[in-house]
């Protein structure tokens, strides 16, 4: 017979083992439900990516087929004239303009598309169209086609990814600014990343390429350019080559340049002088 | 309650104090087995007053930060173990060294700690409702992510009863033992 003393006591650590016992099955039964919802979660992303991007395929190849047939008839068009084919270019702008609308919320895209449009328009105006004309207009197009896909495929990746990135802003004159770990959508660009960060002006230059953008001012800084314009001050930007351990300069415009997660960029303001 | 048994009482309530303020592992306390030992010594009461006190001071000085809305918990908890002492008095009349002695503090110990760790954790749970919670799901979550806690404290306490109760009793005979010693010498002088 076991003593009553004695059962009591094995009643009490039977107590504390089935109480602790429980709640770790409450703690496992918690952390699996956590589980379970953030892998729903993140198929639902994956889903909306694989949607998102199965539509920018499909407009992607819609538009690329429509310029093919133009470059053909380009190619291959014998009169020396040609006017008749600015209606297919004309149709071809405008499909790529109802086709990715929410890039114009882009300002750099859209002043690339404005800037398009103008020049179709001029070249209209003149009347006689040659064949070079015709083609840098050609051209002028399908670089905005390219850039404009580009950007396509990374807002349709930003509905699953956020990068996280640092920036650094030098003033020369001491002050320096650090935006850390800032959370930006996949397929922003430099360019966003200082007007977000920053007060930001700037210049748009058709001419220039890969970017149009020049910035001019930030938080007020400006640029300036001396009197002899022999040297002056600009705002210079870089990009830390982890590789390397330095920072490089910029190789293209700000606008053009497309942010990797953990990347770190510095605007610096510095003086050049020419030649 | 004399003069002895009273500075005796502050001795030890500054002992844990200090080892209750001091920077120590997450969940590994004294107090509760301090609280139960005065319990057993001087009674429910004086168990439950010095658990609530050493707590009501902790809740402010404690390494882990001002306890706050969790203090009254806290207090509540270990006025259990100095009861628990208490009670236990009833039914202890000799106490000996021996590995079932050893092995009821062990389990008395596991079982304070559990009270303790399910009242202080209903604190924490009330305060998950005062900002917005559903109250079964904010009791669950907070009894469930707190089941790790809740091992070491279990596990530490057991062994701090188990191994430290015994020794405690042992030095606190001596104590009284050599009392009356130097209590009768001063008589002879007197």
């Amino acid at each position: 017979m076991v003593e009553k003393r004695t059962f009591v006591f094995v009643m009490l650590a039977t107590i504390v083992w089935a109480v602790l016992a429980s709640t770790f099955a409450g703690y496992y039964y918690l952390q699996n439900r956590n589980n379970a919802e953030q892998l729903d979660s993140a198929q639902n992303s994956l889903n909306r990516v694989a949607s998102s991007y199965s539509e920018t395929a499909n407009e992607y190849d819609l538009l690329l087929s429509e310029y093919a047939s133009l470059y053909g008839s380009y190619s291959y068009f014998t009169s020396s004239d040609y006017v008749t084919l600015m209606p297919h270019l004309g149709s071809l702008i405008a499909n790529f303009g109802k086709n990715w609308t929410n890039l114009f919320a882009q300002e750099d895209v859209n002043k690339t598309y404005n800037q398009l449009l103008s020049d179709c328009e001029a070249l209209l105006k003149k009347g006689n169209v040659t064949k070079t004309d015709f083609g840098n207009l050609l051209s002028e197009y399908y670089n905005l086609f390219n850039l404009s896909a580009l950007r396509e495929l990374g807002r349709s990746i930003s509905e699953a990814t956020t990068l996280s990135v640092n920036i650094e802003t030098n003033y020369g004159n001491g002050t320096v600014e650090w935006h850390n770990e800032t959370k930006v959508p996949a397929g922003y660009t430099l360019f966003k990343l200082t007007q977000e960060t920053a007060v930001t002006e700037y210049s748009y230059y058709a001419f220039t390429e890969p970017g149009h953008v020049l910035v001019d001012s930030i938080n007020n800084k400006t640029t300036y350019t001396d009197p002899s314009y022999a040297g002056g001050y600009s705002w210079i930007w870089y990009y830390w080559s982890d590789g390397e351990k330095t920072w490089v300069s910029g190789p293209v415009g700000c606008d053009a340049w497309l942010l990797r997660n953990g990347g770190i960029y510095k605007w610096n303001y510095e003086r050049w002088s020419y030649p | 309650m004399n003069t002895r048994k009273l500075a005796f009482l502050i001795i030890l309530t500054a002992l844990c104090l200090a080892l209750q303020i001091i920077p120590r592992l997450p969940n590994v306390e004294f107090t509760s087995f301090f609280s139960f030992f005065v319990g057993l010594m001087e009674g429910a009461m004086v168990g439950a007053f010095f658990g609530s006190f050493v707590m009501l001071i902790n809740g402010f000085l404690s390494p882990w930060g001002f306890g706050g809305l969790n203090i009254p918990f806290q207090i509540v908890g270990m006025i259990v173990a100095g009861v628990l002492g208490g009670v236990y008095r009833r039914f202890t009349h000799d106490i000996s060294f021996s590995a079932r002695f050893s092995l009821e503090t062990a389990v008395l110990g596991a079982f304070i700690a559990l009270v303790y760790d399910l009242i202080t954790n209903l604190g924490f749970g009330i305060q998950l409702i005062l900002a917005g919670e559903g109250s079964s799901l904010a009791l669950f979550t907070v009894v469930a992510y707190g089941s790790f806690f809740s091992l070491v404290h279990i596990v530490s306490n057991s062994v701090v009863f188990g191994v430290l109760f015994l020794p405690l009793v042992n030095a606190l005979n001596s104590l009284k033992v050599g009392g009356s010693h130097w209590s009768k010498k001063e008589r002879l002088y007197s």
